[in-house]
């Protein structure tokens, strides 16, 4: 065995290839279903015995033609020398769709060991598949794995270890005696290779390998670059040229194609049980949900119910649990910060700065916990997959495909992942105009702003003003859509949807609780930000031109304000403890909230009390039910958060549109505040 | 016929997959849609995308795409 081993991974997009590879190397990437996250070949390194296993994750692909960059390259780098062994993860739960890139991969010739990941899944959805009669079949080891749940990764190493030097195929046996026996072709070829072509293939290949022996008799494997030249692929075609005027009479790439698809066929029968029942409650349910009429009120129903649980059950649990908690910290930490004598100066800093601001943050983890939670059923139920299908026609009226509306669902979460979802839509425009609407579409971290101000300012309606956000902000991101359309070109309007849905199943209360503890981890990095936001906030309240501040309206924060508050005069908000509470916003717009407690003096701005003082200090500078509307708008639309600026940036790669972005989304946060706030002056 | 002018729930071959992108058509044939295929129509909107089984996976397919593939009444079998 060499030293370094090289493992190639591959698979269908949203096969779970890239959570095996940070099962392993416990590294952070995220990944979201439906997308292909693995733009680039990311190498990372395993020990294992003492072997050293170099594994190499490649693209997301579902065939290995020559037609795109993706599939070429991956192809490329598998038949290169480098690579030892080829890990094929497949997902069970689609396995037919799978096998195809399998075949693909066994015909390459070089040693496969096949994952067969989401077993998890397919247990749960009642199906079994024959563990013993698939690897005969194929004639490569297949090893079950779950790559959430991180079970059998040290047994696939181990197939890997014992599979590097391994070329023929393990064992194989086939159940095709009526076909063999019918057979007319010289050679027999089902103890030698997994797929087996009709005999008129099976002539042609054997023609084409002879003249390629003669040709070149360097080449490693004949079989494969015969089929290749019998599918007239660009790439062997262009590196092999050779006459083959006598046997190739047309392309024979579809009937290999299908013949491939034969087999599958064949495959699955033998070795899926219990399909067709599941199938059918598949349709079943999709009658109703896919419904030409009630599918999509069936949806936006479902949404709106999802913002009432959100607002009722994770606003009574911040009550209940979360404040007190955050309370006793915070007056635990002042104790301690007197009985040690600490400078008068840094327990402010401490208290009021930091606690503080980190303690509003931590305050609002019900309220996303509980968003998240039902994000991810609707994920793992399968019914995101049909979202797009019933999204599919209105969003065509926006000149965007059916998938953009997945980057904006999940911009209700985080506009950062949401980003990162709009980079895989295949077109660049598309990408471009997801990405400048995807903001628009109100970020959990929003949440926060709208909760205390509609709680303040609207009583008992507050969930209703809340969720009008939601819909101003689907509106601006809608209406900004439908004007772009009219800068498209031709081949613009030109889209096309195609996406698989899965079959539904019973959401997997692990799999949720895996998700949702994701969302929250990815959630809990916003502390340092926050953190750090909070410090600067302080500094720039308590300090001003000469030194340390007496008086807050001495600071460089009510400096900054008070310049910039006459541009916010037209839209209700010309305050300046308001105006420098929007520019800390950009660290991360939950900040708003507690900036707005810290500059207005309130002491925990989330609680029943503090609530009232910051009504009673609102009141008496003349910012009533309609200014709140406006800040909830403004905050709705403006600039977002740094870290989703980062990940503009990269998904654009350049700064010039980052920026227009960037005035774009203040230009009309402005505008839409304006015009919000004259309209409802009206009606006071 | 186009295969967006078919019935929900019947089935269909396929003949032909016509005017359609070069790589959209790779990528049906990858999928396994190719000439002959059985094609069966599970759900469709008036003037929209339509929801198809080929080989035992659903499909939501976009109005255009549909309009490019060419079917046929399936033989009984």
């Amino acid at each position: 065995m060499k030293d370094t081993v090289y493992i190639g991974l591959i698979g269908n997009p949203s096969c779970g290839k890239t959570t095996l590879c940070n099962a392993y190397t416990g590294g952070n990437r995220k990944e979201a279903d439906w997308l292909d996250k693995t733009v680039e070949k990311t190498e990372s390194i395993v020990s294992y015995h003492g072997h050293t296993f170099k594994l190499v994750d490649l693209p997301g692909v579902y065939s290995l033609t020559a037609y795109t960059a993706e599939e070429l390259i991956s192809r490329n780098y598998i038949l290169s020398d480098e690579l030892d062994v080829i890990v094929n993860v497949v997902d069970a739960s689609a396995l037919e769709r799978n096998l195809y890139l399998t075949l693909q991969l066994i015909e390459l010739g070089k040693p496969v060991v096949v994952a067969l990941n989401m077993m998890d899944m397919v247990e749960e959805r009642g199906m079994e598949i024959d563990l013993h009669r698939l690897p005969e079949m194929l004639g490569v080891p297949v090893v079950p794995v779950s790559a959430r749940k991180r079970r059998g990764l040290d047994v696939l190493l181990h197939a890997v270890a014992h599979h590097i030097d391994q070329l023929e195929p393990v064992v194989l046996v086939h159940d095709h005696e009526e076909q063999e026996e019918n057979s007319q072709h010289m050679h027999d070829h089902h103890a030698e290779y997994a797929m087996v072509y009709s005999d008129a293939i099976e002539d042609k290949i054997d023609v084409v390998t002879d003249i390629l022996r003669q040709c070149y008799p360097e080449m490693k494997n004949y079989r494969w670059h015969a089929l290749k030249l019998l599918e007239q692929d660009l790439d062997i075609t262009a590196r092999y040229p050779v006459d083959l005027s006598q046997v190739l009479d047309c392309s024979y790439e579809k009937d290999i194609i299908n013949e491939k698809y034969d087999f599958i066929e064949e495959i699955i029968g033998e070795v899926l049980m219990n399909k067709e029942e599941k199938a059918e409650r598949t349709d079943k349910v999709d009658a109703v949900l896919t419904h030409p009429i009630w599918g999509l009120p069936i949806f936006l129903g479902m949404m709106a119910l999802i913002f009432v649980v959100t607002f009722t059950v994770g606003d009574w649990l911040k009550v209940v649990f979360m404040e007190p908690v955050i309370e006793g910290c915070s007056a635990g930490i002042l104790r301690c910060l007197l009985y040690l004598h600490v400078n008068e100066i840094m327990i402010s800093l401490v208290v009021d700065g930091i606690v503080a601001g980190v303690g509003t943050v931590l305050s609002f983890l019900p309220n996303i916990c509980i968003l998240f939670l039902a994000l991810a059923l609707l994920e793992d139920s399968g019914y995101m997959a049909r979202v797009a299908y019933v999204m599919d026609d209105i969003m065509g009226k926006l000149g965007l495909p059916g998938r953009a509306f997945i980057p904006m669902l999940l911009g209700f979460g985080c506009t950062v992942p949401a980003v990162m979802a709009a980079r895989s839509l295949e077109h660049v425009r598309d990408r471009r105009k997801t990405i400048l609407i995807t903001p628009f579409m109100s970020c959990s971290a929003r949440l926060p702003i709208y909760v205390i101000f509609s709680q303040m300012f609207f009583a008992k309606y507050a969930a209703v003003v809340a969720f009008s956000m939601y819909v101003l902000g689907i509106a601006v991101a809608l209406l900004t859509a439908f004007v772009l359309k009219f800068f498209d070109g031709k081949e613009q309007k030109q889209r096309a949807l195609l996406i698989e849905l899965p079959e539904y199943k019973t959401p997997n209360l692990h799999s949720i609780l895996i998700y949702v503890w994701e969302k929250m981890k990815e959630y809990f990095t916003r502390v340092p930000i926050i953190f750090v936001a909070s410090l600067i906030m302080w500094v720039l309240l308590n300090c001003g031109p000469g030194g340390l501040a007496a008086d807050m309206t001495q600071s460089f924060g009510a400096m900054a304000g008070k310049v910039l508050t006459p541009v916010f005069v037209p839209i209700g908000l010309g305050y300046w403890q308001i105006v420098v509470a929007l520019i800390s916003g950009i660290a991360g717009k939950e900040v708003v909230v507690s900036s707005c407690g810290i500059l207005f003096g309130i002491n925990n701005i989330n609680s029943q009390a503090g609530m009232e003082q910051m009504l009673a200090t609102l009141s008496t500078v003349g910012f009533g039910a309609v200014n709140a509307y406006a800040l909830m708008t403004f905050c709705l639309l403006y600039t977002p958060c740094a870290a989703t600026l980062a990940t503009i940036r990269r998904a654009f790669g350049s700064w010039k549109w980052t920026g227009q972005a960037v005035l774009f989304q203040l230009a009309v946060a402005w505008l839409v505040s304006f015009v919000v706030y004259h309209i409802g002056l009206l009606f006071v | 016929m186009k295969l967006n002018d078919g019935a929900v729930d019947h089935t269909y071959q396929v003949v032909k997959v016509i005017n359609l992108d070069l790589p959209v058509e790779r990528r049906l044939e990858a999928l396994g849609l190719t000439e002959g295929t059985e094609i069966t129509i599970l759900n469709k909107k008036k003037h929209g995308a339509i929801i198809v089984k080929v080989r035992g996976t659903r499909f939501a397919i976009g109005q255009n795409i549909a309009a490019g593939i060419w079917v046929e009444e399936a033989p009984v079998s």
